[in-house]
């Protein structure tokens, strides 16, 4: 006999691989028929004959129905992706986020003003130069080959021949301080969360 | 094909430049309106989290100063101030030292360095000897039949700085040309004078410790040119160098 009294409840709790021999006779109730027979005695719901028919219907029916709506939802418009950078994301439009800052005196917009068109001349200066010196390139080069046609015309045919290995031109711009050399940067781990939008 | 007698003889001249590495100083009008347009940008902005956060302790501590029954609202909590980041940050920064814009090579004028004047761009020059004169010029050397000019330019880079510079040629067509005539003593019908074609290359690699430089050379600047080039050859080399 077992020390312990087993409920009803723990027996059909138990696992086929737990069933332990000394238990047998403590059969919870009529449900539990034979040992072997434990899968057969739980109520069966479907007709195993109709199973195959009516339910391969019923599927068809539901994959066009998938299908259809499918097809609905692409023949929408596709939204267009939002560009966060034009839009200024509500909380900064806040009445107490503007900044005070004392008016501008009548000297300070003048000063401004004829800043802005010594700043025209300036640019305007700069442009002319530029081009006279891209003008000057041009026409040294045309000399140059002007010159190689006279003396070889098979070096000349070289000469204009264009380079194929010259474009791409890659090449890092120049920083305000040259870098130091051996400079071991500190480590750092970057968190990309820029939010990725799929159409 | 028959090689008939060239009146001028061909050289491929090559002009190495190496870029600048820092950004040239602004001009007065430039930095003049960087700071107004720094000055129109604070002032249509708005306050940034970073300046609502300070705003507030700051009025905190006001109120706190003011009436000091706020003693016991905070009692053990140590809170990072926004003023603290802040200095915390400036600490940071300054414990950083950029390198200098003016090298040491700058202070000692040493022409033979890399270094120097990293702001414009570097061209080399070396001591050729051109008849039984010794002359500064752009590295250059005759041309060969059976080579193309540009191939002539690099064999004349490759004789003064070796074969493992990495330069990037900027085409196959020459930038430039200097004609002259020789002196009377060696001219004849057959060999009139010379014509130099310069070819341009920017320089890819930053050191050439590498390099056998066998004769003088120089890496000066555009405007420094005028120290060691003829006045003729300067005029033609000026015409495609861009400052």
């Amino acid at each position: 006999t077992s020390s312990k009294s087993v409920s009803p409840h723990a027996l059909c709790s138990f696992s086929f691989s737990s069933w332990l021999p000394r238990s047998v006779p403590f059969r919870g109730g009529h449900w539990q028929g034979s040992v072997l027979a434990f899968r057969a005695s739980l109520p069966v719901r479907a007709q195993p004959k109709k199973k195959k028919k009516v339910d391969v219907r019923r599927e068809q029916a539901q994959k066009d129905r998938m299908k259809k709506k499918i097809k609905k939802l692409e023949k929408a418009a596709p939204e267009l992706i939002p560009i966060e950078d034009f839009v200024a994301p509500l909380k900064y439009s806040d009445s107490n986020r503007v900044r005070s800052l004392p008016p501008l005196s009548f000297e300070e917009t003048e000063r401004r003003v004829l800043l802005l068109k010594k700043w025209c001349l300036f640019k305007q200066k700069q442009d002319e130069a530029e081009k006279k010196a891209i003008q000057t390139l041009v026409e040294a080069q045309q000399e140059a080959l002007e010159e190689l046609r006279l003396e070889s015309e098979e070096l000349y045919q070289a000469a204009i021949r264009r380079d194929e290995g010259l474009f791409p031109f890659e090449r890092d711009g120049p920083d305000y301080t040259p870098p130091i050399p051996g400079y071991d940067p500190p480590e750092g781990k970057c968190m990309d969360i820029t939010k990725v939008y799929t159409q | 094909t028959t090689a008939s007698p060239r009146p001028w003889r061909l050289f491929g001249a090559m002009c190495l430049l190496r870029l600048p590495r820092i950004t040239q100083p602004l001009e007065k009008e430039e930095e003049e309106v960087a700071a107004l347009m720094g000055q129109i940008e604070l002032e249509k902005s708005h306050y940034s989290d970073h300046e609502m956060r300070k705003l507030e302790e700051e009025e905190q501590l006001r109120r706190r100063k003011e009436s000091m029954f706020d003693d016991d609202e905070a009692p053990g909590k140590t809170v990072i101030m926004a003023q603290d980041l802040e200095d915390k940050w400036e600490q940071k920064l300054l414990q950083f030292k950029a390198a200098p814009r003016i090298t040491d090579a700058d202070k000692k004028n040493n022409r033979k360095s890399l270094n120097r004047r990293l702001d414009n761009n570097l061209l080399l020059l070396v001591k050729q000897k051109i008849g039984n004169q010794e002359l500064w010029l752009l590295p250059q050397v005759e041309w060969q039949p059976g080579e193309t000019l540009r191939s002539t330019a690099e064999r004349a880079m490759a004789m003064f700085l070796g074969d493992h510079i990495e330069a990037k040629i900027l085409g196959n067509a020459p930038y430039g040309i200097y004609k002259y005539k020789f002196p009377k003593a060696i001219r004849t019908e057959h060999n009139v004078g010379a014509k130099v074609f310069f070819f341009k290359a920017f320089l890819q690699s930053s050191d050439l410790s590498q390099a056998e430089l066998k004769e003088d050379y120089l890496w000066v600047t555009k405007d420094e040119l005028g120290d060691y080039l003829k006045s003729e050859y300067l005029k033609k080399v000026n015409r495609f160098l861009l400052d």
